[in-house]
């Protein structure tokens, strides 16, 4: 098996390039009839569009999809969903094909790379044209993460933010009725909570979150890069950071290695009984932990300067070479639309990028979990949108591995890091 | 026209094959090569106007990038404990499992061959459960019995160590088979008469069993060390390179510099250097071979 690996990988390098100059040909010649749309002749000029979404959420979408297939009987969506985890290559190989998918689920993160490479459709002629994709509805933040230059080449579908979750009853324990506030209360309340015995601990700090390190920079002032896009990753403020998250590791407030998944360190005795994530957690731990129900909460992330978290989600964005552009639209409209927006909601426990949505739900703003969301998310900013941020926190992570597991010496880490972010933002 | 000549049928016999080993092996490397000097990437792909020929700028990038050479040490760890670990383990299997005449001899030789046809992904998956520093059975056994629990695959050497035992685990079920069958293929006429000079069992081993495997030795010899060098499942599932790059292999460098970073030509280059590394040493061991003989 191991070594059909180099084999697989450049067979798969040929079928790339075979499928680009089989395709490339053949798709040209046949003119109306649309690859995708195969019953074109036996059911009139129906037209079929494929959706590319990810994650759990997709599992879901067929129910929309239904719905949206009523009010549009001329178009035919078939979703197929993609775990996270490879949807990367898979986009890859549909970029390198030229052929694939209409409308494609596109994670914030990835927006600029595929941007850059031209895979996606320039929106921004539909915008005018279409009322339900006006920017000004949604977020400021989540259209942030559409826009490249003066083109918009996405729609904003549902929005995520980083949050403080905390168990309440612990947190009272050790004398906080209230969540931290600042960074020395996190700080302190995650010592206090750490010495109630062996094996406990206060804070989670997860070593392969890339945004985490970033996000606790700007919260003390750090512009990541300054308007030329030079990186800012070896100043003062970006070296505070890097030091209080440290901190958590060297006094034992955060620990190494566990091996515990967030919801099992959370539940029980609570071995770690705050973490930082995003509003997917809330679902999970109701279901996994329905006992902990009135013992844990949420609350906006504590601030240094600011407590500025780090946007998320999904835009909806419709494939280059898709051959319906129009239906692929009108899908994202349906998607876009508040009604949409709140049943999409009410299944999913995703965020609406809408912001009218958000009266319209109860739960979104009655219960005091989303309403510190909601508070949270009105401080959030994305983080660069460049194509090469990827790979400039991929080497983060490894030097803060480097910082946290082999003890060294942080100043000189980062002046490596940032002159290696130098040189990959150079290219 | 005659298709069907004597002179022709042995080509048509053989085309389809050598049709399919030209389209999925030497066109793709050839691809590799030329792509290994180029900077495609992601926008490469979509317009091939922006692939520039770099000549040899990325292999001189990728042998003074850290993470690559430490790639290499860390493939040569695997490929110096793993190749005679296999070879050892699985003789000694296939020895042990010669020996025995009674019938549950063969359940223990399906059992021992069972890892080799499960799925890597799901075995990988299920051993990073038995390496889960809090709730593994290793460390749970190590606890019970009073000893501290390991970092199985959290310290950046024991990751290694970690890896290969599973990986041995999965390797010696196909080798013992090979070995099983060379063993079957020795004439009992040279125990035999062994036996009738007064060498004991030992002594049949080292001096019938083990030179008359040298040809079996040898074929595994070489598909392990090529299989080792290409390391990659069981890094890429269980700690995905880390901790500290202690178990990025070649391989898995490859893989994530092409397909998480898009960097295609970086990536290409580097499946290179791990292809002529591995023509090298398996010629090497050829002319190895033939210098014993």
């Amino acid at each position: 098996m191991r070594r059909n690996k180099r084999f697989a990988w450049m067979a798969g390098m040929l079928a790339l390039i075979l499928v680009l100059a089989g395709c490339g040909g053949s798709k040209n010649s046949g003119s109306n009839g649309g690859g995708t749309s195969g019953d074109a002749a036996s059911s009139g000029k129906k037209v079929k569009i494929s959706v590319w979404a990810m994650g759990d959420e997709a599992k879901q979408l067929p129910s929309i999809a239904e719905e949206f297939m009523k009010e549009n009987p001329d178009i035919i969506v078939e979703v197929q969903a993609l775990p996270w985890a490879n949807a990367h290559d898979k986009l890859l190989t549909a970029v390198a094909s030229k052929s694939g998918p209409d409308v494609i689920q596109m994670g914030t993160t990835w927006m600029a790379e595929f941007v850059n490479a031209g895979a996606l459709k320039d929106l921004t002629p539909y915008i005018d044209q279409y009322p339900e994709l006006a920017p000004e509805q949604f977020y400021e933040g989540a259209v942030g993460t559409t826009k490249f230059g003066d083109k918009i080449y996405g729609i904003p579908w549902y929005t995520e933010t980083r949050f403080l979750y905390y168990r309440s009853d612990l947190l009272a324990e050790v004398g906080y009725a209230e969540p931290p506030k600042t960074w020395d209360e996190l700080r302190d309340a995650a010592k206090k909570l750490a010495e109630r015995g062996e094996g406990k601990y206060g804070l989670s700090i997860d070593m392969n979150e890339q945004s985490l390190t970033f996000m606790f920079a700007r919260q003390n002032g750090s512009r990541l890069l300054d308007e030329n896009g030079k990186p800012l990753f070896n100043e003062p403020e970006f070296r505070e950071a890097v030091e209080f998250l440290k901190g958590f590791f060297d006094d034992g407030s955060a620990p190494l290695d566990l091996g515990l998944d967030a919801v099992q360190a959370f539940a029980g005795d609570g071995i770690v009984p705050m973490f930082i994530s995003g509003p997917w957690m809330i679902n999970i731990i109701q279901t996994q932990a329905p006992d902990l129900e009135g013992k844990w909460s949420v609350a906006p992330l504590p601030a240094k300067k600011n407590n500025l978290s780090v946007l998320g989600g999904s835009n909806l964005t419709v494939f280059e070479y898709s051959k319906h552009p129009e239906e692929a639209l009108a899908f994202i409209r349906y998607m876009s639309k508040k009604e949409t927006q709140v049943k999409w909601n009410e299944l999913t426990k995703s965020l609406p990028a809408n912001i009218a949505a958000w009266d319209e739900v109860p739960a979104l703003h009655e219960d005091p979990k989303y309403q510190a969301i909601r508070e949270q998310l009105e401080h959030s900013e994305h983080l660069p949108m460049i194509v090469q941020w990827e790979k400039i926190a991929q080497t983060y992570l490894e030097s803060f591995e480097r910082i946290v597991r082999a003890d060294a010496d942080i100043q000189a880490e980062l002046d490596a890091f940032n002159a290696e972010a130098e040189r990959i933002l150079s290219k | 026209m005659k298709i069907f000549t004597p002179r022709s049928a042995p080509y048509l016999f053989i085309a389809p094959a050598l049709i399919l080993l030209f389209l999925f092996s030497l066109l793709p490397i050839v691809i590799a090569l030329v792509i290994s000097f180029t900077d495609m990437d992601l926008a490469g792909l979509t317009d091939y106007s922006n692939i520039r020929f770099v000549g040899f700028d990325n292999y001189a990038d990728i042998l003074r990038d850290a993470s690559f050479v430490k790639a290499i040490g860390n493939t040569l760890f695997y490929v110096v404990f793993g190749v005679p670990f296999v070879i050892l383990f699985s003789l000694s299997v296939a020895l042990l499992i010669n020996f025995g005449k009674s019938r549950v001899f063969d359940v223990f030789r399906a059992a021992f061959y069972m890892p080799s046809v499960t799925n890597v992904v799901a075995v990988a998956v299920v051993w990073s459960y038995l390496y889960n520093p809090s709730l593994g059975l290793f460390n749970t056994i190590l606890n019970a019995v009073g000893l501290p629990g390991v970092r199985w695959l959290q310290d950046p050497v024991i990751a290694k160590i970690s890896l290969i035992i599973l990986a041995l685990w999965r390797a010696i079920g196909l080798n013992m088979l090979i070995f099983l069958a060379a063993i079957k293929g020795i004439p009992k006429t040279y125990y035999e008469a062994a036996q009738l000079d007064g060498a004991g069992t030992w002594k049949q081993i080292r001096y019938i069993t083990v030179p008359l495997l040298k040809f079996a030795i040898f074929f595994v010899t070489v598909t392990t060390l090529i299989g080792w060098l290409q390391f990659f499942e069981e890094p890429f599932v269980m700690t995905d390179g880390g901790p500290l790059e202690g178990t990025m292999s070649v391989a898995l460098f490859v893989y994530k510099n092409g397909f998480q970073f898009s960097e295609f030509g970086y990536a290409a280059a580097g499946s290179f250097i791990l292809f002529f590394a591995i023509i090298v040493l398996t010629l090497l061991q050829f002319k190895l071979q033939r210098h014993e003989d």
